[in-house]
This record gives C-alpha cells, sequence and structure tokens, in this order.
C-alpha cells in the first residue's frame, strides 16, 4: 500500500489551533486521570506488598484480625510470649519481640490547628529489630520518658513538609501534649512510612492506655503453627497469631474494592473523553471530506486514508500523552494520600507511564476510527460535492 | 479502437423508493487525443459521464473501457490502482490541499508510482514548467491567485502522464481572461502532448478549443458537434 506522506499528517494538525489544542488538552486530561488511577492502585499495592516480613508474625486481639487499631491485648502478652515460645529471634540479648499501640490521633501544630488524623505506633527499642526495613534516614529515634517522635517519610510529606527533614525539630501537640519530632524514617515504600512512632510508655500516658494493640514478633526456628499453638493454649490472653504478610495481604483485600471503584471512575471519565475526542475528530475530518474525496480521486486507497487520518489523531493524542506523562512525573509522583491504614504515595512507575502512553495511543486509534468510517463511506461523487 | 468506449453504459442511483437515472443507455466513442466538451443542462448526467470515466463512479449496466481496461469490471481497490496511473482529474475548485505546497501538490499523485526522488522531481518540475507556475512552487494555495492555483491543479492532473485527462468545470470559478487563458493551456496540452480531454463545461465560450462538443440531455446523447460549432 502507497501511502500519503509523514508530512500531511503533521501539517494537518496544523490546520487548526484551536482544535489541535483541544485534542491534545483532551488526551492530555484522559491520560493524567489514567495515570491518577494506575498510580493511586499501584502505590497502594506496593505499600502492602513490601509491608511485613515473611518471619514475622503478629499476636493480635482475638475477633480484631482485620484491623490492628481495634485490637486490645494484654500488656503482659510480650513478656510471656519471649519466656513461653522457643525459637524466636535474639540480638545481642534483645529478643524480637516487640509490643505495640497502634492509634490514629490528630496531631496539630497548636491551638487553633484541629489538627490531621495521623498514625502513631508506641514501641520499644526490639521495633527496630523486629521491623527491620525501617531505618533512621534523619536524626535519631524517640528516646523514652521525652514525648519524642520520628515521622515515617510519607508521613511528614503528607503533613505538608517537603523535603521530609525539615519536620525535624517540629513540636505537635498530640491528644494536649507536645511532642518533639526528632527524627525521620524509612521503611522501603511500606506502611511504616506513613507512620509516627513514639515510645511505648509516652504513648500510653498520653493516650491514657493501659493495653497493646500488637505483638509482633520475628522468629528463628519458630513458625506460625507454633505461636496459633501458643495463641491456642493461652486462652487468659485472648490472642490471634497471624503472619504479618497475610495481615497486610488481607488489608489489600479489604481495599480491592476501593481500587476496583477508581479504576470504574477513571475508565467511565476516559470514556466521556473518548467521546469529547471523537467528536473533535470528526469536526477536523468532516470539513476536509472532498479533499479526502479527491485524495481517492487520485488513486490513494481507503487503507492510505485511514492510515494518515489515524497518524494525524494518534500524534495529538500521544503529544497530549506525553504531556501527561511529564505533569505525571512531576507532580503526582510520590503525591502522598492519606488514608485510614496511614498513607502511601501516588506511585508513577515505568509500568504506569506505559500504560497513560499506551491509553494515549488507543485515544488516538479509537478518536479516529469513527470518524473516519464516517468520512469515508461516502461515495467518492459525493464527498467531491462537500462543501459546495 | 477508440481509447473510451461506452456500450449501453448506464447510471441508476437510488433515492428512497425512487430510482433516478442520469446516464441512460450511452453508446460513445472517443478517440486518443481528442479535446470533447461535454454539455448540457444540469441534471443531463455529464458529471456522471465524467464519473465513469474518472472512475470513481460504476455503471449500474453496460461496459466501459478506457485504454483497453474493461473499467466496470475493476474491483474497488484495482479501480483505486487504475486511477492512479489512467486518469488526470482537474476539479473546479481546484481541490488543491492546503497544508503542501503547489510542488508537494503536483508531487502528490506521483507517490503512487514506484518512481525515485530524483525522477519524480523531474517530472515534477516539467509539468509546473509546462504550466508556467514554477516561479510558485514554494507556494501553498493560499498564496496563489485562482487562476496559479488551477495551472497547479492541470500540473498535478498531467504529472503521472494518464492515457485521459478529465476537466469537471475547469473554468467555472474564474475570471473571463484567466478562463480564456486556462483553455489555452489545455489546448495547447491536447496540441502539443497529444492529451486526451473530456472537459464538463456550461460556458459555450469554453468549446471552441474543443474538436467534439457533445450535448446531454435527460441522460441520452442528443447531439455531437464539431468544436466551436455549440
Amino acid at each position: 500500500m502507497r501511502t500519503l506522506p509523514f508530512e500531511y499528517a503533521v501539517r494537518n494538525l496544523g490546520r487548526s489551533p484551536a482544535r489541535l489544542t483541544l485534542s491534545v488538552g483532551g488526551s492530555m486530561l484522559v491520560v493524567l486521570l489514567v495515570l491518577t488511577a494506575a498510580g493511586f492502585t499501584r502505590g497502594m499495592e506496593q505499600a502492602m506488598r513490601v509491608s511485613g516480613s515473611p518471619d514475622a508474625i503478629m499476636l493480635i486481639g482475638s475477633g480484631s484480625e482485620e484491623s490492628i487499631e481495634r485490637s486490645e491485648i494484654a500488656m503482659r502478652t510480650s513478656g510471656v510470649v519471649a519466656a513461653s515460645v522457643p525459637g524466636l529471634l535474639s540480638r545481642a540479648g534483645m529478643d524480637a519481640v516487640s509490643p505495640e499501640i497502634h492509634l490514629a490521633l490528630p496531631l496539630s501544630t497548636g491551638r487553633d490547628d484541629q489538627g490531621r488524623l495521623a498514625v502513631i505506633r508506641g514501641i520499644e527499642r526490639a521495633a527496630w529489630l523486629v521491623h527491620d526495613e525501617a531505618k533512621v534516614e534523619y536524626g535519631r529515634a524517640p528516646t523514652a520518658g521525652r514525648s519524642e517522635l520520628i515521622a515515617g517519610r510519607l508521613a511528614a510529606r503528607s503533613l505538608g513538609f517537603e523535603p521530609p527533614r525539615s519536620m525535624i525539630g517540629t513540636t505537635f501537640q498530640l491528644d494536649g501534649e507536645p511532642y518533639e519530632v526528632v527524627g525521620i524514617m524509612s521503611a522501603g515504600g511500606g506502611v511504616i512510612e506513613g507512620e509516627f512512632w513514639t515510645a511505648l510508655t509516652d504513648l500510653q500516658i498520653t493516650a491514657q492506655r493501659d493495653s497493646l494493640s500488637t505483638v509482633t514478633l520475628r522468629t528463628d526456628g519458630a513458625d506460625l503453627v507454633d505461636l496459633q499453638s501458643f495463641a491456642a493454649t493461652r486462652l487468659d490472653l485472648e490472642l490471634a497469631a497471624v503472619a504479618e504478610t497475610d495481615y497486610y495481604a488481607q488489608l489489600a483485600a479489604f481495599y480491592r474494592p476501593v481500587r476496583l471503584l477508581v479504576i470504574v471512575t477513571a475508565v467511565l471519565i476516559a470514556l466521556g473523553g473518548v467521546a469529547g475526542g471523537l467528536n473533535t475528530m470528526y469536526a477536523a475530518f468532516a470539513s476536509r471530506v472532498r479533499e479526502i474525496g479527491s485524495l481517492q480521486t487520485f488513486g490513494f486507497s481507503r487503507g492510505a486514508i485511514v492510515w494518515s487520518l489515524m497518524q494525524e489523531s494518534i500524534l495529538a493524542s500521544s503529544l497530549g500523552a506525553l504531556l501527561a506523562c511529564g505533569i505525571g512525573l512531576a507532580v503526582l509522583d510520590q503525591f502522598v494520600i492519606r488514608f485510614s491504614m496511614g498513607v502511601f504515595g501516588i506511585s508513577i512507575d515505568a509500568g504506569v507511564l506505559a500504560l497513560g502512553l499506551a491509553a494515549g495511543f488507543g485515544l488516538g486509534v479509537i478518536g479516529a476510527a469513527v470518524p473516519v468510517w464516517r468520512c469515508l463511506r461516502k461515495p467518492i461523487p459525493e464527498a467531491l460535492r462537500a462543501g459546495e | 479502437m477508440a481509447l473510451i468506449e461506452c456500450r449501453h453504459l448506464t447510471r441508476t442511483y437510488k433515492r428512497g423508493a425512487e430510482a433516478i437515472t442520469p446516464l441512460q443507455d450511452l453508446d460513445l466513442d472517443i478517440e486518443a487525443g481528442a479535446f470533447v466538451a461535454l454539455m448540457g443542462p444540469s441534471g443531463s448526467g455529464k458529471t456522471t459521464l465524467l464519473n465513469l470515466l474518472a472512475g470513481i463512479d460504476r455503471p449500474t449496466a453496460g461496459t466501459l473501457s478506457v485504454a483497453g481496461s474493461p473499467v466496470h469490471t475493476l474491483a474497488r481497490g484495482e479501480l483505486a490502482r487504475w486511477r492512479s496511473t489512467h486518469v488526470g482529474y482537474i476539479f473546479q475548485l481546484y481541490n488543491l490541499i492546503p497544508v503542501l505546497t503547489a510542488y508537494e501538490n503536483v508531487e502528490l499523485p506521483l507517490l503512487l508510482q514506484p518512481m525515485s526522488r530524483s525522477e519524480r522531481h523531474a517530472r515534477v518540475a516539467a509539468a509546473l514548467e509546462a504550466v508556467s507556475i514554477s516561479d510558485r512552487h514554494a507556494h501553498y494555495p493560499r498564496q496563489l491567485s485562482g487562476g496559479q492555483e488551477q495551472r497547479v491543479a492541470i500540473a498535478r492532473a498531467i504529472v503521472t502522464e494518464p492515457s485521459i485527462l478529465l476537466a469537471d468545470e475547469p473554468t467555472g470559478d474564474l475570471d473571463r481572461a484567466t478562463a480564456t487563458s486556462m483553455m489555452e493551456l489545455l489546448a495547447r496540452l491536447n496540441a502539443e502532448q497529444g492529451r486526451t480531454i473530456v472537459m464538463v463545461t456550461h460556458d459555450p465560450r469554453t468549446t471552441e478549443w474543443a474538436d467534439t462538443v457533445l450535448h446531454l440531455e435527460k441522460g441520452k446523447l442528443v447531439e455531437q458537434a464539431v468544436g466551436g460549432a455549440a
């Protein structure tokens, strides 16, 4: 098939700057929406996927397996489990048994500030051994008795601290108590990055809480069955043992409908965008029906004309998609989303960018297909009379 | 054997339940090198005949042979290829592609031919020279006058060296002086290059350049006269 010159498609784009702007802008908005939806689901998935270690087991309140924040277990649990279950990890005399309180509390900067809900985890030193993906990036870990916080990178950014280390030295009100941020931590993109950690005893006093949310431990020989047996024999503690990875997998499954809703909404809006694109492209091609008839008269096949008009549409939509990808990388990537489980960052990675570009390409093809078909179905003599 | 042979050529359109027959049972021979003017009132079938000769419309009945090709039997793709080598078409409103320069407009039909870039360049230059518009080769249609645009359109029609040159009221949109100069150009192409030209016209003045004038009425050939006698 002999095709029309590529320049023909390129130059046709410049015929109507207003129409070109509409096509490029429409495509950009649709692709931006696709990037947001895909980046949102990807970010949430990644946060869940990298959270938890395969050899970490959580002891939580029986009946609260789906929400650590609702879980309440006895303070003595950590001592009992360390003494009763062999095969737990131990380093430098410290057992990898981490008693923790998980609370969602408002953090405010002053009296006039209503505060924003943040996930606060009360920990002891063993937490750094159990959650070894958590690393102090800047500053230091909080010291017990001094009402100090260490913030996850995303948690700091979610409160507007960019770069996150600029949060160090800031004092927040936590249930009326002043807490100072003394460090910033990272955790490989996991949910810990969306949390604030403080000393367990400090949080107990502030929140007036006399129970734990969880005891998380790292095994070194013991396995989940051993911990489930322990929970089954110590009925007085009312415990359930859950592998940490299973807990986050359940959490991911719990939020699957949210992700689905985001995707469906994005698809529906994108379809609206496609309808708008169809309209714009039809207007662009319909004004050139006579020209299309002339090209057929010269001997250009329908295939050659379809290809050229498709090139034109794909060029416009791809330009929009490229702009959207640029904006996505600059603005959306790692944009912090707050959630009941904490926060996560929108992830615009190579896969999401590829999806955005594919969406732009698809928009170009679909946006041109119907208008091209409508313009080419006219018999040539009728097309040559168009506009007379 | 005539270059163009029409036998019982009929074209019927259906518009709802109504059947319209703008061309009915036409027999016509046109020799190679002829300059034929087709005249007749609106709806007489002259444009329908021109479209059938150009291979952009198909007869409902009858046969049409151009340069030995049975045009009425060709499938859509074959017909498109046939048009690219056998037909040069001049439109009343020039139909130049606005985003292409005069040179690129003339070059366009050659892109359908297996031809090197240098050969294409030589053919385009010769066609532009033949219609005396070489100096405007880099201009876009919007930068040309009506007469200049029609010259470019004629160059585009002759650049493939087609078997027949078809013109649909080529002077219909031009002032009198420009129309005269355009007809002189067509007559020169006919006389010097031996181009076979079939032209639809409403303007009796333009028939003086044709060697044959055909009158159509209600889809039938009612008169055949020598040019200038119309």
